[in-house]
């Protein structure tokens, strides 16, 4: 199995409640390994650019604002099919069919407020990545 | 397997937002892309047309009429295998007999308010699309790379 890279993201109703540590010890535990990591307060711009993707759904604005509410905390998880793994560790979108032992199980408040974001494929992860961190700030 | 495209409709009384935010989340989590989306009001010649595989049914009609009595959000959807996948996701037609997780055990209320619509094969997909959709609609989110990268700081 290759060894991946993948954004992962800790949302505003996280940091919120001071969950980033229970959030990365899940992460480790599930055998990812955080390579880097940077809290910071998204711009309005910043959001509506990572997001892009979604600009056409109903639930983009409510996104934005929503992700712009609090701080965040960008990471690079690096492991063994860390795309794959980090989607399994975080656990369904909507909290309500999230399976026990992930963490939007155990933390996430609603779908929007669910905790984490992680990248749904290697190609989105590299521009994910790219988006948020220079290579000098990854370190394996 | 092969990337396949489905035609999706929520049906009448399932447009509300928080509940296209439901179906969109259990789309997102299977890797299915929404391609091409419209909100429509269906015609009762297009329903005809639509539902023309069961006209000889009894219950046609009564598909027909609860077809066209709103709004409803028309989807191509684009992913591995999506004909089948889509189906999987959308659960039995009746909600009661839904497996757990699917969306019709999450919002259906019957078996004809059963939240959405979904190809049943190959031929009826690329029917139902061709049917609802120009061809040159079906653009606007399959390049899920291409996004812009303003100027950021950290």
């Amino acid at each position: 199995m290759p060894t991946e890279r993948t954004l992962s993201i800790i949302k505003p109703d996280a940091t919120r409640r001071n969950l980033t540590g229970k959030i990365n010890a899940m992460l480790e535990a599930a055998g990812l390994r955080i390579v880097a990591q940077k809290r910071l307060r998204l711009t309005r711009a910043q959001a509506e650019g990572f997001y892009a993707v979604h600009k056409e759904r109903p639930f983009f604005n409510d996104l934005c604002t929503f992700m712009t509410s609090g701080p965040v905390v960008v990471q690079v998880l690096e492991g063994e099919n860390a795309v794959a793994r980090n989607r399994e560790v975080m656990g369904a979108t909507n909290p309500a069919n999230a399976a026990e032992g992930t963490i939007r199980k155990a933390f996430a408040e609603s779908i929007e407020a669910n905790s984490v974001h992680g990248s749904d494929s290697a190609e989105n992860a590299a521009t994910e990545i790219a988006y948020f961190f220079s290579s000098c700030e990854i370190v394996g | 397997m092969a990337t396949e495209r489905t035609l999706s409709i929520i049906k009448p009384g399932f447009t509300d937002k928080e509940t296209v935010i439901e179906i969109d989340a259990i789309l997102k989590d299977a890797g299915l892309r929404i391609v091409a989306e419209k909100n429509i009001k269906m015609t009762r010649d297009e329903a005809t047309e639509f539902y023309e595989g069961i006209n000889t049914k009894p219950f046609f009609q009564d598909v027909i009429e609860y077809m066209t009595s709103a709004n409803i959000i028309v989807r191509v959807l684009e992913g591995e295998n999506a004909i089948d996948h889509y189906r999987t996701l959308m659960g039995a037609t009746d909600p009661g007999e839904a497996a757990e997780g699917t969306i019709r055990k999450l919002l259906g209320r019957n078996k004809q308010e059963n939240a959405v619509h979904g190809s049943d094969s190959p031929e009826n997909a690329k029917r139902e699309i061709t049917l609802l959709f120009d061809e040159r609609a079906l653009v606007y989110t399959s390049t899920l790379t291409s996004r812009p990268i303003p100027g950021f700081t950290s």
